[in-house]
């Protein structure tokens, strides 16, 4: 028997679940105090086939990173799943929290076309920030939230990685 | 009839999907081909469908697809005696033209001197009124300087539209709500226009209130011929760009079909246009429409004109290209109802943010009336450098209802991992109410944004758990299982390689 737990809405719900393979393919999983029996077939690429008690579904598992999102039907519910030891370590590593100092990152790679604050402005929730062009559209990277710039980490024509470190406001 | 210029081999000067589907239709008619790519595209899929493929340079486009010299080269290289430009990039640039017809090269689009009439928005405007054809209220002419720009739209009110004299696509567009964002927008659309079109003119319309975009194909020949085509109602739109087309628009009786339709081929007709081109068209609550400008090219949607009149528009051109005679207009038959819905490597949750990157496993969708005019592959990494559409699927079926189902169901089955798509969003707006009823506009996406947006169904979020549980045990088992039967294989070697030793040992290996 496994525990694994499942974290939703990006970590904000958490489930637990407990996998217990009974015959090849035929697994139980409980899930909030139900024990479904369930049939897996695993096709193609992050495919698998689910017979849940008799409903026959279809979970595509896309991997990205540490989520899985894991399309059933027409609904996509990105999901990370920790096991005992990752949920330790995760327990033992977060220390961030959305106040204080906020750093804004690329959200794809791109180049920066314009930087329109400079460090120790002062900056309303939602201000623009940073101008990054990619796939021939300019975006407005804004302000998480209000506050000062403490620094800019890019330049006017650079360009940058996904996730790539642009400003800090604190 | 014989044809007047002889066409064998076709350099198209295009990426991603467009490519595929021209080279598509030249393989079917036994053209060779010709494709072109940029560093960052020599691993797409156009390259693979081509006969011969020449490198042009480096990613951004203004080094490689943009660069006319060196597309004009490639065919010289190569002895391609036509170059087909897709749509975007150069395929509105007259320039182009000029340079083929230079270079003894047919360009499979209109004479250059249409395209000067029509390409540049404002010069297109100013002929529609002289053609009797009614067009929006806005800026005489590109206005160079921000000062003028700005007190032009204050003049007229706003809200208002900045957009690039040599624009099409989106690109370059910027809608202005308040005058304090003015100055903004206009340096904005000014960069976009420049590095997409390599053209920084811009000019100002009236923004008018929500209407719908209605646009007609239209197809002429050097023989005095013009034809349309019918309608394509592309009313939904996200960021003036648009996300699904469909054919016929439920707004359009006959009479009003015949009307636009006549509409449209004066207005080829006063340019003396060739080849297939689009008309389009804004219009209003009244059903009053107005000329917005003309697409002097093949129109990313055109598989939805295809799919109801069963022509290939492709061939078409190409035929047109090589002198031949157009079908009669009596000819074109329309039937049932087609929709057109755009795959985009973009997260609709992040305001459409592009989400280029590596797609990790694809399978596209399948069964009656459907169409997927796809340019990518499983493993394929989206640039970051050009449009994110990835792909166009086109469900056809006798009746718009059936046509929505169909699109929904085939979208369901489309799966692309790796990377953001927008499949729920569309598959959402085409179940929405406003969507089914055919009462929407242009500003129908801004208006149901938190409708199309909506969250998984929490209906199926256990299954999705289960699943995800499982998949983790199951990788956690078959690891521990692999691992051991590797190490059982191991030893099992290691016991032949004993034996293999022994009798080496011994001689002759007997």
């Amino acid at each position: 028997m496994s525990e694994y737990v499942a974290l939703l809405d990006g970590g904000k719900r958490e489930e637990t679940l407990e996998v217990r393979q009974t015959a090849p393919g035929i697994y139980e999983v409980k899930l909030r105090g139900q024990v479904h029996v369930v049939d897996v077939f695993k096709h193609d690429y992050g495919t698998l086939s689910l017979i849940v008690d008799t409903a026959s579904y279809t979970a595509m598992l896309d991997r990205r990173d540490t989520q899985v999102r894991v399309r059933v039907k027409d609904s996509v519910y990105p999901v990370e799943i920790l096991d005992e030891k990752k949920l330790r370590m995760r327990r033992a590593t977060r220390r961030f929290t959305v106040e204080g100092r906020q750093t804004l990152t690329a959200p794809m790679p791109g180049r920066i076309v314009r930087v329109l604050v400079k460090a120790g402005d002062e900056v309303r929730e939602g201000q623009g920030l940073v101008v990054v062009e990619a796939m021939k559209m300019e975006n407005e990277m804004k302000s998480p939230k209000g506050g000062k710039v403490v620094e800019v980490l890019v330049s006017e024509g650079q360009t940058v990685e996904g996730n790539a470190k642009l400003c800090v406001v604190e | 009839m014989s044809p007047k210029k002889r066409i064998r081999k076709i350099l198209v000067a295009n990426r991603g999907e467009i490519a595929v589907r021209v080279m598509r239709t030249c393989r079917e008619m036994g053209l060779a081909t010709v494709a072109v790519y940029s560093d960052a595209d020599r691993g797409a899929l156009h390259v693979r469908k081509a006969d011969e493929a020449v490198h042009l340079g480096p990613a951004p486009a203004r080094d490689s697809y943009l660069a006319i010299e060196k597309v004009i080269d490639a065919a010289k290289k190569t002895g391609a005696d036509a170059i087909h430009p897709g749509y975007g990039f150069l395929s509105e640039r007259a320039e182009l033209a000029r340079a083929a017809d230079a270079a003894g090269i047919t360009f499979i689009g209109p004479p250059a001197a249409s395209m000067d009439a029509m390409g540049v928005k404002t010069t297109a405007r100013r002929n529609m009124n002289a053609a009797g054809v009614p067009t929006v209220p806005g800026s005489e002419g590109p206005i160079a300087d921000e000062q003028e720009a700005k007190a032009f739209a204050d003049a007229i009110g706003y809200p208002v539209m900045i957009k690039a004299a040599a624009g099409g696509g989106g690109k370059g567009m910027k809608k202005v709500e308040r005058e304090a964002d003015f100055p903004s927008l206009w340096a904005s659309a000014r960069r976009e226009s420049a590095g997409a079109f390599g053209d920084d003119r811009l000019y100002l319309e009236k923004f008018l209130d929500e209407p719908r975009h209605v646009e007609v194909q239209v197809f002429a020949d050097e023989h005095g011929n013009a034809i349309h085509l019918g309608e394509r109602e592309c009313s939904v739109q996200r960021r003036q760009q648009k996300v699904v087309e469909e054919s016929p628009s439920c707004i359009l009786d006959e009479r009003m079909r015949a009307r636009m339709g006549d509409v449209a081929v004066r207005a080829a007709k006063a340019v003396g246009y060739r080849g297939a081109g689009t008309v389009e068209f804004l219009v209003d609550a009244r059903r009053d429409f107005y000329f917005l400008e003309m697409n002097t090219r093949l129109q990313v949607e055109h598989p939805v004109t295809e799919m109801l009149t069963g022509l290939d528009l492709v061939r078409m051109q190409i035929e047109v290209a090589r002198g031949e005679r157009l079908v009669a207009q009596e000819e074109v038959v329309r039937r049932g109802h087609a929709i057109e819905a755009r795959i985009y490597a973009e997260d609709p949750a992040r305001r459409f943010m592009p989400s280029p990157g590596k797609i990790t496993y694809l399978r596209v969708p399948g069964g009656p009336g459907i169409r997927d005019d796809s340019g990518v592959y499983t493993g394929w990494v989206v640039p970051q450098f050009y449009d994110p559409l990835i792909s166009k699927l086109v469900a056809w079926a006798p009746t718009r209802e059936q046509a929505i189902e169909r699109l929904i169901r085939a979208l369901g089955e489309y799966t692309v991992h790796g990377i953001s798509t927008n499949i729920a969003y569309l598959a959402a707006v085409l179940d929405h109410p406003a969507f089914r009823s055919g009462e929407y506009d242009t500003g129908f996406c801004a208006r149901y944004e938190r409708d199309l947006l909506h969250g998984p169904d929490p209906a199926f979020e256990d299954v999705a758990l289960i699943a995800a549980a499982v998949e983790a045990f199951k990788r956690d088992n078959d690891a521990a299982e692999e691992f051991a039967a590797r190490a059982g294989a191991a030893g099992a070697r290691s016991a032949w390689a004993r034996l293999g030793r022994a009798r080496g040992l011994r001689g002759g290996g007997r």
